[in-house]
């Protein structure tokens, strides 16, 4: 098993940005969106339409995502089902109890038991999902390009530049340069253990001994690791980590033009949204005319 | 006069968590552009005195320390960790663990970053590195896809870039094959020609000597046995303790008069089924990567000790993993006992092979000895009213008695290999295949098991010999092969370049030297000796046919 | 072991945060693509032990690193983008199991294992709680399905994975720096 980092060099759009810009404007539509806790899908449809235009700028292959794209739907739906079963009251799916046409109602019963209700769907809950799904998107497909459009070896500098200490930055690299070799540490102790008959299809009994079935995988990467570490600060140590203030080679990132239009743009979207949301009361979620007459 | 670039006098020192002292009253003084050898047999202090000259001691370790270490004359514990870091270049024993950065430039420039040195500065340091090593084509690389040899190197220029006026070297070439070995040795005589003090830690005397050390300290539980150069035969050191050149433990044994008994002649080959079958296979790991394996042919018969020979990364545990059925044929089979791998389970194989892997740590798990050795049995079903018996056997085979209700994880790493051997027993298996079985370790530890696990010879009464119809083992010491082997298989260029008995195979250096694997002074006084021998023998059982 | 302050941060902390972050991403992705035990809609991610594990031997600063970093690495490596409410919830699990560190002498002792464990579930607790939470104004969610359909089962399933495998962990762990000693 190789945890093949799935970064490939591109020339794109997205890939000339800084990748400081990058996380920022990631950051402002998500707590544009969060924080004045936008529900109008006037502001959040061009944003999921400039979200979506970002992302096919990031031109990654098909075939790199084809196994994500699925299970990000089942999650959405997931999401929406559960919270269409036990939507109540508070919080901002509350707005789904809005008295609103009945258009069926789905049966619902917990396996095994006595327990279950009737649950109503009205035009306001579809809406509602509609909505979610829509803003959920939004936030996702801004981070899904990350992992294959920013180099591995930029995060640490990135983070830096961004402010944050020599430490924590340089935690976010170490992170990165142990990660393939945990992953493979871990697929030789599965072989190991293969060799001495352990088959992981086999566990067997209730959940407390198959968990516990999982201690020869997991105990020998573990400890491993902890041994690893000791010999990793003693080499740290000896090249004089922090000593002093570090220098970061790379840390030369420099903002163009594009990247001031992108921050721009970044800071439009978060300041517009507080200033629609809480300035002039634009954003409530309401379930718009023309989808209230396709039920009419 | 500048101060002497080391200065050590009666050194002591002990970890505040052990009783013994883990240092005695070492004393030692180092000149510019000396190369000294530190040899000497496990937890005898090498790392112990490498890290009371870096500093770690007394900055990281706790203990008691009396004592000077002067640098360039001042006192160790004095200097600030920026400092220190530049006057000494510590080279660890692992490069997986030495490496911080992702990718090669970064590792390089870490050091320097972290002295806050400008941007400028510290480039061209990286260059400078780079250049010296010869590594400028790996300059944009990943760390982790690099041959252990290539990350030993990348780790040096790491400490190069920081200019350190000493190197401290703490058994930088295990898990090498012996011609990179050979080279890395070759660059630290070329670094102590250019005016660095170097130190070497390396228990493999044999192979240290050919970066032409100008004196050699040997220290036995924490002192300093012999202190001197290297060309005369120094009577201090225990040729069972340290591996040293072959007709260096001829003499030694001769002048001792130590009685060696000539070790029983290897079981011949039994003719007869073989147990596995490697026919025309070849493998790759994915469709877009090359082919490691190519139309390999290969069958392993009772009474087999094989050693394979080969290269870094040219596919030899790829070519055991198949064995065990861990890895399938991309075309091409194998069969076990007659029955193809594809159509059985790793389990089922285990039953009939057992596969060690390198790393003890990869696998030992359980809270005690007697329950690891239990695990192999109880997955493969067995009864449970013999495992007790099978486990106490292996146990005794790997000489750990008296151990069982010990934690393996907290045993030393020559025990803990003996214990995932032993684990591998247990199971019962017919073959034993071992990769790299004496990495890491010390020279008399491993003697000692290989000696207990090739005693296969006809008269030899072990429950190994009663149960293990073959063993096979990988390894990059060639003497292993020589001492141990009644069958040498060298693997390169995708597939089996040789396979025959030791004596065939070996004695075509040139073969040796295009798959990198170099001869030893053990190899050459067997191969001058043969005529009177008629096989190859260890060192010691020599002396009695050299006058 | 360690009678450094717990709110230390140098290079151990450096060391050992990525360590747990590379470890907990690994591990945390193998059970993304396998999924393993499960009950009801509770999955097992065993992975949580690990967390809660490097929380307790290396204190609070090391908890939040490998939870926060560990997690997003976790959801980087299946692809599926960044969830900045749950890694954050992953980091306070860590740092809260780490305030127990300076408490602990010896891993094997029972006393001592059972106290880690609690701050292992107080830990899991307040870490899952933020990021349920959280979600309503993420997610939009309201507060039964924050609490019913995603607190209580990822609360039970870091419950159960811990208080069966951190004592395994540790008691390996007690081995391990007995040999090490430092
Ligand atoms: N961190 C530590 N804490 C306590 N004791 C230690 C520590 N490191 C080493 N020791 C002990 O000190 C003694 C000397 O160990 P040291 O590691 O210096 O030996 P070595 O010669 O380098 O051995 P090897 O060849 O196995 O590397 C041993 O008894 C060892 O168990
Ligand atoms: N899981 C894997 N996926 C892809 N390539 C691999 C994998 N494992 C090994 N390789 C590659 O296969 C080649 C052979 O590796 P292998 O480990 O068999 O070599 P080796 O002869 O055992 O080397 P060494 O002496 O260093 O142990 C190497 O180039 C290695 O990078
Ligand atoms: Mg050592
Ligand atoms: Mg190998």
């Amino acid at each position: 098993m190789l945890v093949t980092w799935k970064y490939r060099p591109r020339k794109t759009f997205i890939q000339s940005l800084d990748p400081r810009t990058r996380l920022i404007f990631f950051f402002a539509v998500i707590l544009g969106l969060t924080i004045p806790e936008i529900w109008d899908y006037r502001i959040i449809f061009p944003l999921f339409a400039l979200s979506l235009t970002l992302y096919f700028l990031a031109r990654i292959e098909w075939k790199d995502v084809k196994r994500v794209w699925p299970y990000i739907f089942v999650l959405l739906f997931f999401i929406v089902g559960l919270n269409g079963l036990l939507s109540g009251r508070g919080g901002p799916s509350s707005v789904t109890n809005l008295p609103s046409p009945v258009v069926f109602t789905v049966p619902f019963k917990i396996p095994f038991t006595d327990i279950g209700w009737d649950v109503p769907i009205t035009i306001s809950k579809m809406w509602f999902a509609i909505t979610q799904m829509l803003r959920m998107l939004t936030m996702a497909i801004l981070a899904i390009p990350i992992p294959y459009t920013m180099d591995p070896n930029i995060y640490g500098t990135a983070f830096r530049q961004l402010g944050a200490s020599d430490k924590f930055s340089f935690t976010m690299d170490l992170a990165f340069r142990f990660l393939p070799t945990f992953a493979r540490d871990f697929s030789i102790t599965m072989d190991a253990q293969r060799a001495r008959g352990y088959e992981m299809e086999k566990l067997k009994g209730g959940i407390t001994s198959r968990l516990r079935r999982l201690a020869p995988l997991i105990i020998p990467v573990v400890m491993q690791s902890t041994v690893t570490g000791e010999e990793v600060v003693d080499a740290m140590d000896l090249r004089a980590f922090g000593a002093t203030q570090r220098t970061w080679v790379k840390a030369d990132l420099r903002y163009g033009p594009r990247d001031y239009f992108m921050l721009g743009l970044a800071a439009t979207i978060f300041i517009g949204c507080c200033v629609l949301k809480w300035g002039f009361g634009i954003g409530e979620y309401f379930v718009p005319e023309f989808f209230l007459n396709l039920f009419s | 006069m500048p101060d002497k670039p080391l200065v050590i006098d009666g050194l002591t020192f002990k970890y505040k968590t052990r009783p013994e002292l883990a240092l005695d009253n070492v004393s030692l003084e180092l000149k510019q552009g000396e190369l000294l050898l530190i040899a000497g047999s496990s937890g005898c202090g090498k790392t112990t005195l490498a890290r009371c000259i870096n500093g770690l001691i007394p900055r990281s370790y706790r203990g008691e320390r009396s004592g000077k270490v002067l640098l360039h004359g001042r006192e160790v514990a004095d200097l600030q960790i920026p400092e220190m870091a530049q006057v000494v270049g510590t080279l660890l024993q692992d490069p997986e663990r030495q490496i911080v950065a992702s990718n090669v430039f970064n590792e390089i420039a870490f050091g320097p970053e972290n002295l806050g040195l400008p941007r400028q500065e510290i480039v061209s340091r990286v260059n400078q590195a780079l250049k010296r090593l010869n590594l400028e084509y790996l300059r944009e690389r990943e760390t982790f896809n690099l041959s252990g040899g290539e990350k030993q190197k990348v780790a040096l220029a790491g400490v190069l870039a920081m200019n350190p006026s000493i190197l401290l070297l703490d058994e930088p070439l295990a898990s090498l094959d012996p011609a990179s070995a050979h080279e890395a040795l070759e660059v630290f005589r070329s670094l102590a020609d250019e005016g660095k003090t170097v130190i070497l830690v390396e228990h493999r005397v044999e192979d240290a000597i050919s970066a032409k050390p100008d004196r050699m300290l040997y220290m036995e539980e924490g002192k300093v046995k012999y202190l001197g150069g290297i060309q005369s035969l120094p009577k201090e050191i225990d040729h069972t303790k340290v591996k040293l050149p072959a007709p260096w433990v001829v003499q030694r044994v001769k002048a001792l008069d130590v009685i060696t008994e000539e070790p029983p002649r290897p079981r011949t080959k039994e003719q007869g089924e073989p147990l596995v079958i490697f026919e025309d296979v070849s493998f790759q790991y994915d469709t877009d990567l090359p082919f490691i394996l190519k139309d390999v042919n290969l069958k392993i018969y009772p009474g087999d000790l094989i050693a394979v020979l080969g290269p870094n990364g040219a596919g030899k545990s790829t070519l055991v993993k198949h064995a065990i059925g861990l890895l399938k044929p991309t075309r091409g089979r194998i069969l076990i006992e007659g029955q193809d791998t594809r159509k059985m389970s790793v389990a089922q194989i285990a039953h009939v092979l057992g596969y060690v892997f390198q790393s003890p740590t990869h696998m030992l798990y359980a809270p005690t000895v007697q329950e690891e050795l239990e695990f192999g049995p109880k997955n493969l079903e067995y009864d449970p009213l013999l495992i007790p018996k099978f486990v106490d056997e292996s146990l005794s085979t790997v000489n750990l008695n008296g151990f069982a209700e010990y934690p393996p994880l907290g045993l030393s790493f020559g025990q803990q290999k003996r214990t995932t051997i032993a684990a591998v027993l247990a199971m019962r298996s017919k073959i034993l295949i071992m990769d790299e079985p004496t990495a890491g370790q010390d020279f008399a530890n491993y003697t000692h098991f290989m000696n207990t696990l090739c005693d296969v010879s006809e008269d030899a009464q072990s429950i190994l010999s009663a149960n293990f119809s073959a063993t096979l083992f990988i390894t990059h010491d060639l003497d292993l092969a020589v001492t141990y082997a009644n069958s040498v298989l060298l693997f390169g260029d995708k597939h089996i370049v040789a396979d025959g008995t030791p004596e065939d195979v070996l004695k075509d250096e040139e073969l040796l030297l295009n798959y990198r694997v170099r001869p030893t002074s053990l190899l050459h006084l067997n191969l001058s000796l043969t005529a009177k021998t008629g096989r190859f023998l260890p060192a010691e059982s020599l002396a009695a046919y050299v006058s | 072991m360690n009678n450094s302050s717990a709110w230390e941060f140098g290079t151990r902390q450096v060391v050992y945060g990525a360590i747990g972050a590379a470890l907990y991403g690994v591990l945390s992705w193998v059970t993304n693509i396998f999924p393993l035990p499960a009950a009801g809609n509770v999955t097992f991610r065993p992975a949580v032990a690990v967390l809660i594990f490097f929380g307790v031997a290396y204190g609070p600063w090391v908890g939040l690193l490998a939870g926060f970093i560990g997690n997003t690495l976790g959801d980087a490596l299946s692809g599926w983008g960044f969830y900045w409410n749950w890694s954050l919830g992953n980091g306070l699990m860590g740092l809260v199991a780490g305030l127990v560190m300076s408490q602990i002498k010896d891993f094997r002792a029972q006393g001592d294992i059972i106290k880690a464990v609690i701050y292992g579930l107080v830990g899991i607790a307040v870490g899952m709680l933020f990021a349920s939470l959280t979600e309503m104004f993420v997610g939009g969610i309201d507060i039964n399905t924050a609490l019913v359909g995603y607190f209580v089962p990822a609360f039970i399933g870091n419950a159960i994975v811990t208080v069966v495998l951190l004592p395994i962990l540790m008691i390996a762990f007690a081995a391990v720096a007995s040999r090490r000693g430092r």
